[in-house]
């Protein structure tokens, strides 16, 4: 464990307000505003956790145990209804399909327009996008608009363009499955890089064998509390065990 | 809010890439790009020179000119606002996945509409020059122009308070937009666009104390004014017909003007802390 850690939470707490009637005009809001229904949904119940920098951490859990949620909340997307969640250093998302692409634009300004988002300033893209585009395998198709790119360019670029933004948090949401295997190779190979280099990686998945191959710890959430936390093998067995596999 | 700001400022390069991504999309996939969203105001005042010229009778002299000095602005604050509603639904995904200061994107959509608009200036001088070129008269550039940034500025004050604003509500309730829509489409006839404030201060029907309260009242809203100050520093004085009578040109009132730019810029702090406020529930929205 070298230095402080680069992720901390602690005592975090997430509740949304769950509407039934799906309170979306103003008019829903008039009519039942005596009678609205309003419940609030505990996702996260009080978790804490310290990762040191260049762990490779799996969440797993049920489907609603709360991992997206605390990725979400990692990247800032979410404000935490009470507790704390902090990150050192720029976290890099990786956005599945290429979300935020916009598809008339080509290729090459979405990556600009990406890599801004993600927190880059266009000349330091400029220094790195021959290296994007060549990771991409989308070679000439790079000035083409992006609405004419297949499903698994269009995973490709983003992965590219995440990985190549010399974050120090990477945030994977279920991802991976993003081509060819020889491309998934890649990706795998260029994530071990990024380990090496000392990136802290925190990836939700359902892969029990991704967790055990890929992760240094293993953290399952249920229904919003830590139920286990520690190594991926013992982790991943008692989960298996538990959920009766 | 200085937290905000600064968070903005820290973002700014994303700022200016979504503005230059919002004018790339907006030219990108026809030939004309800018020149078609000048179909409509042209056609627009076509018409209405028409219309007013030769069906109505009004004998003011380019009249064309003086209904485009307030049309465009008034174009300008319409789509800039109505861009700005649908900008955070749209992002929503996006917005699901990564963080950045929010009101960048309805911020991106009101600059891109207003550069837009400097542009379309650009043409408006253009047809200034023609007319002039055509049927030479009166030089038709006055030295009241130099205003022009002010005006600009109070302007984009106004539509980025709004935008904001609108851009927030409507996230949570979309019958904003149609409600904003409405009040633009008042607020288009309550403010001289298609006619000359001289018309209202003139109206027989608004003559005496109540009149003067009024027309007081009539030019303290924000695009009635603007309009008419775009009027009076773009273009010479021009008399005008008002009940078969001509009357003579008001001069430009600034006193009123520093209240209205007053009142925008309070519109903005408005805007931006009511945005603020709601932002973070933006992806939390049922």
């Amino acid at each position: 464990m070298s230095g402080s850690p680069a992720i901390v939470a602690r005592d975090l707490v997430k509740e949304f307000v769950v509407s039934h009637s799906g309170a979306n005009s103003l008019k829903t809001t008039i009519l039942w505003f005596r009678r609205a229904r309003v419940e609030t949904l505990r996702v996260l119940d009080g978790v804490s956790f310290d990762i040191a920098r260049g762990t490779c951490v799996a969440v797993i859990g049920k489907n609603g145990a709360g991992k997206s949620t605390l990725l979400a909340l990692l990247a800032k997307v979410y404000r935490p209804t009470s507790g704390v969640i902090r990150a050192e250093g720029r976290i890099a998302p990786l956005l599945e399909l290429g979300a935020g692409f916009h598809p008339d634009l080509t290729g090459l300004e979405n990556v600009f327009f990406n890599g801004v988002i993600l927190g880059l300033s266009r000349k330091e893209i400029s220094r790195r996008i021959d290296r994007i585009v060549e990771f991409s395998e989308i070679g000439s198709s790079i000035d083409a608009p992006v609405r004419t790119y297949s499903s698994g360019m269009l995973a490709r670029l983003g992965f590219a363009v995440a990985v190549h933004m010399d974050a120090e948090i990477l945030l994977v949401d279920e991802v991976l499955s993003v081509g060819d295997l020889q491309f998934e190779r890649k990706c795998i190979r260029r994530i071990e890089e990024f380990r090496e280099s000392g990136g802290t990686i925190f990836f939700v998945s359902h892969h029990l064998d991704t967790v055990r191959k890929v992760a240094d710890r293993c953290i399952w959430l249920k229904d919003g509390r830590i139920e286990a936390d520690g190594d991926p093998a013992e982790v991943t067995a008692l989960y298996e065990d538990r959920m009766g596999r | 809010m200085v937290a905000e700001l600064k968070e903005l400022w820290r973002f700014r390069e994303l700022l200016w890439t979504m503005v230059e991504r919002e004018i790339r999309i907006r030219y990108k996939n026809s030939v004309g790009g800018f020149l078609w969203s000048l179909i409509n105001p042209l056609v627009t005042v076509l018409v209405m020179t028409v219309v007013f010229k030769y069906l109505v009778g009004n004998q003011t002299e380019n009249f064309a000119a003086y209904i485009l000095a307030a049309y465009l602005p008034y174009m300008f604050f319409q789509f800039a606002v109505m861009d700005a509603a649908q900008s955070i639904l749209v992002s929503l995904p996006l917005l699901r996945k990564i963080y950045f200061p929010r009101e960048i994107l309805p911020l991106a959509i009101i600059l891109s509409n207003f550069i837009h608009f400097v542009l379309a200036l650009a043409v408006f001088f253009a047809y200034l020059l023609a007319v002039y070129l055509i049927h030479p008269g009166v030089w038709p550039f006055q030295i009241t122009t130099l205003w022009l940034p002010v005006l600009l500025v109070v302007n984009l004050a106004l539509a980025a308070g709004v935008g904001l604003a609108v851009a927030a509500l409507n996230t949570f309730y979309e019958d904003v937009k149609y409600i904003v829509g409405v009040i633009l489409y008042l607020m288009f006839f309550l403010s001289p666009i298609m006619y000359f404030s001289e018309n209202v201060r003139y109206s027989s029907a608004l003559q005496g104390p109540m009149g003067d309260l009024v027309y007081r009242l009539y030019h303290l809203n924000p695009i009635a004014a603007l309009a008419t100050a775009y009027r009076k520093v773009l273009l010479a004085p021009q008399a005008v017909y008002v009940e078969g009578r001509k009357v003579p040109p008001l001069p430009m009132d600034w006193g009123n003007f520093a209240v209205v730019s007053l009142i925008c810029f309070a519109v903005l702090v408005g805007g931006y802390a009511l945005f603020n406020r709601l932002k973070w529930r933006f992806v939390e929205r049922p």
